[in-house]
């Protein structure tokens, strides 16, 4: 490592240990307003010595490869340019992934992490007048922002295998108010996909019924699905008006930290994404780490590897505890532990193994469990069986205050 | 020596690409620049206003340790924006709910003018200035009223504070950029007051971006105004003296009220825009001892001096520069003198209208670079100016 374990270890003791532990999944953001208006997020404390295992955030535990951190490293020179002064440039990012989709640099805009292509996707297309549609539960930051800003919102519930209801947002998006169609496909939290077909068959419909209802498909997960029958939205968005797709680094990648995703469509879909992104949006180490790794296939095509294997062990191990997860596509499972996720992460978090947020309305019963490392895995299950045993008394009493 | 690289490929964006790429230029306040040209080794680059120095080594270990094992730091959320938020408050004297982190002050710059401007409220900047509000504002296709500077290059208070009377916000800038003119803190203050008095509905966000750089000994902060007034904002930067452009670090300071309606419109904590680099870098930047930012100035100043007094020496005389970049009248247009220096390896800055056709924006690289510019200038120079 290019760093030092005891440089590494020093930081986190100036830290006081405890910013490292931050719970701050995607989608919990640490939004200051939210911490103003809920006051100090739920964040289980860890006893001292225990180590932590961190499969609360559906990160890529291993990180970027050892060739994007190198030349992260190799950036420091260049750490007082601005990123279009710094080589590459930002735009040469957008010019490497329009190379990547075969589209022209128009076809691309890039985000602060896809949360940007999604809350300027909410400022654009949603409005008073023109709601958002989307599901529930799924990831949270367009419902949240247009809530924040007061704006409607038609949220479906999934469906009983913990699919996105499909059929019910054709109908709450064809209702001809729908501005904005947000639709996570796979959808976190429920790790669920669906297929290439069904999603091609809902733009259809909605395009049909709805001409001007703007579709953005967010594959954040897209790299680790393995149902054959998924494929991804991007060419529909290519060559359909009003679809486009979010992507990000901060998963498969292993780039979570450094705040890069972005929107793919056609130009005309993308024009007002284009004119609300901020100025050097991506760091100059950012725009460095994702062109290296635009350039190192292995590392994705490897984490999609492990993580399949890693799945299917924690899938096994839990089934076999009687605990039956909703089909995953994704590197997170969202499993019913039959007790509130607060208590089950509270149980967890006693042993070092901290797990995922509240999801209403599954917040009762439901646990959303990121794929960590085998190593990591084997030892949360053996946490997990412990959790279930000692906790399910308190189920009962159902403590767990609804997060969001 | 010099990338030819030309992104006009990028040009089905529309003039967004460019704005995107450069900053909010816009029609107004600046032309598009139809090119822009990734910097390679041996080109001296003063054209960005940054700090040619860096963050220096506290810093840059500060980043180095967000490698942690196995790359974890880069491949994780990081939470640790609250750390950043509380020692930025330590720093300025403030409490944390008087703070909002930014990606860059382009965020804080972008939430003010979504926030505190409308169709029916303008924004109120001086032209020329920093883009970014004006750009934006014009964008969501709300009214921006452009006030001249006065024969100083500094920004004429009163004529400022009439146009500021039912304005949304008016965009601050001090020092301005481009033109480097710094107006004194007594001023300042009597300039928030008139605003305050005149029309009280009004925001006003100071830009204290070049803060670090301000020599004139009628300086300080606005902070303590922003922390009591709730229409006034001040922002910040580790872009400039923090040499921190590459990291993508800014904050604002005001009322627990304004920050937080800057902070539900558009959230700049935690994983949202920050990146982990920026967040620990950011706060050994603050925490590290005041010493780097005022050997940083001296240096400046130096570097400062130099320059300006070979440009005074050969008839060019300079706005009083109180930042670390000068305005100039070359007495030709900027995109010639950019050209020919650009051509010898030395890059100037963009355009600033209504200025574009005699004055140019130099940023001051280390002493040095500017050696070697100056020589480049007087080669360009001599030559007689062909569109003047």
């Amino acid at each position: 490592m290019p760093v030092s374990r005891r440089g590494f270890l020093r930081l986190i003791g100036a830290d006081g240990a405890t910013h490292g532990a931050w719970l701050s999944a995607r989608g919990l953001e640490a939004h200051f307003a939210d911490a103003q208006a809920q006051g100090q997020r739920a964040r289980p404390v860890l006893p001292p010595g225990v180590e932590e295992i961190r499969i609360s955030s559906n990160e890529n535990p291993l990180g970027p490869g050892r060739a994007v951190l190198d030349a992260m490293i190799g950036k420091f020179p260049e750490a007082g340019r601005y990123p279009f002064n710094a080589s590459p440039t930002d735009s040469a990012l957008v010019s490497a992934l329009a190379d990547r989709f075969r589209v022209k640099t128009d076809s691309i805009v890039l985000g602060a992490g896809s949360q940007e292509i999604l809350k300027n996707a909410v400022r654009a297309w949603v409005t008073p007048e023109k709601s958002l549609v989307t599901s529930l539960p799924t990831f949270e930051n367009c419902t949240n922002f247009a809530k924040r800003q007061k704006l409607p919102v038609a949220e479906v519930k999934v469906d009983s295998a913990m699919r996105l209801d499909v059929e019910a947002m054709i109908a709450a998006a064809s209702k001809g108010d729908a501005g904005l169609v947000f639709f996570n496909n796979p959808n976190n939290p429920t790790a669920t996909v669906h297929g290439g077909k069904t999603v091609a068959d809902m733009v259809e419909r909605i395009r049909k019924a709805s001409p001007s209802t703007v579709i953005l498909i967010d594959e954040a997960y897209h790299e680790y699905v393995t149902d054959p029958a998924y494929e991804s939205a991007v060419p529909i968005a290519l060559s359909t008006p009003n679809v486009l797709v979010a992507r990000t680094f901060s998963k498969a990648y292993g780039l979570a930290g450094m705040r890069i995703g972005f929107a793919i469509g056609r130009a005309e879909t993308l024009k007002p994404l284009a004119a609300m992104r901020m100025p050097y949006n991506v760091s100059a180490f950012g725009v460095v780490a994702a062109m290296t790794s635009l350039g190192d296939p292995m590392h994705v095509a490897n984490e999609r590897a492990r993580n399949t294997d890693v799945r299917a062990f924690t899938m096994k191990a839990l089934l076999e505890m009687g605990v039956k997860p909703a089909d995953s596509q994704a590197n997170f499972l969202f499993a019913d532990v039959g007790m509130p996720a607060k208590d089950f992460r509270e149980a967890c978090a006693k042993q070092g193994v901290v797990v995922g947020r509240d999801f209403p309305p599954f917040e009762k019963t439901h646990c959303r469990i990121s794929i960590g490392t085998m190593a990591e895995m084997q030892r949360a299950v053996e946490v997990f069986r412990s959790a279930l045993k000692t906790t399910t008394t308190t189920a009962a009493s159902g403590g767990a205050k609804g997060g969001r | 020596m010099l990338t030819r690289r030309t992104f006009v490929q990028a040009a089905g964006f529309g003039a967004a690409a460019f704005i995107g790429a450069r900053g909010r230029e816009n029609s107004l306040w600046s032309l598009v620049e139809p090119t822009l040209e990734a910097i390679e080794p041996g080109v001296i680059c003063l054209a960005s206003n940054e700090n040619p120095a860096g963050p220096g080594a506290t810093v840059l270990d500060a980043v180095k340790t967000a490698f942690g094992p196995a790359g974890g730091r880069p491949g994780r959320y990081d939470g640790s924006s609250g750390a950043l938020i509380e020692a930025i408050a330590k720093k300025q004297g403030v409490k944390p709910e008087n703070v909002v982190l930014g990606c860059g002050s382009t965020q804080i710059l972008r939430s003010c003018t979504h926030l505190f401007t409308a169709k029916d409220k303008p924004l109120v900047g001086t032209i020329p200035t920093y883009e970014e509000c004006a750009g934006y504002a014009e964008m969501m296709g709300h009214p921006v009223r452009a006030v001249a500077l006065d024969a100083n290059f500094k920004i004429d208070l009163d004529k400022f504070a009439a146009a500021a009377k039912g304005a949304g916000l008016v965009f601050y800038c001090n020092p301005n950029n481009p033109t480097a003119t710094y107006v004194g803190a007594r001023a300042t203050r009597d300039f928030l007051a008139q605003v305050a008095k005149d029309s009280p509905d009004t925001y006003v966000l100071v830009d204290e971006a070049y803060f670090d750089y301000v020599t004139d000994p009628d300086h300080a902060t606005h902070i303590p105004i922003a922390i009591e007034n709730p229409h006034v904002i001040v922002a910040r930067t580790f872009s400039k003296a923090y040499g921190m452009a590459g990291l993508r670090m800014g904050y604002a300071v005001g009322h627990p009220d304004t920050i937080k309606k800057m902070a539900e419109w558009d959230a700049g904590g935690g994983t949202s825009s920050l990146n982990v680099l920026a967040m620990r870098g950011g706060l050994a930047a603050i925490q590290q001892d005041a010493s780097f930012i005022t050997a940083e100035r001296a240096r400046n100043t130096g570097v400062r001096d130099f320059t300006m007094k070979w440009f005074s020496d050969r008839g060019m005389k300079p706005t009083d520069s109180q930042a670390n970049f000068m305005f100039v009248n070359i007495g030709r247009p900027a995109k010639e003198f950019r050209d020919a220096c650009r051509a010898r390896g030395v890059l100037v800055a963009r355009d600033f209208p209504p200025f574009e056709k005699t004055h140019c924006r130099i940023s001051f690289g280390t002493m040095d670079e500017m050696k070697k510019a100056v020589a480049v200038f007087e080669d360009v120079l001599k030559k007689k100016a062909t569109a003047a």
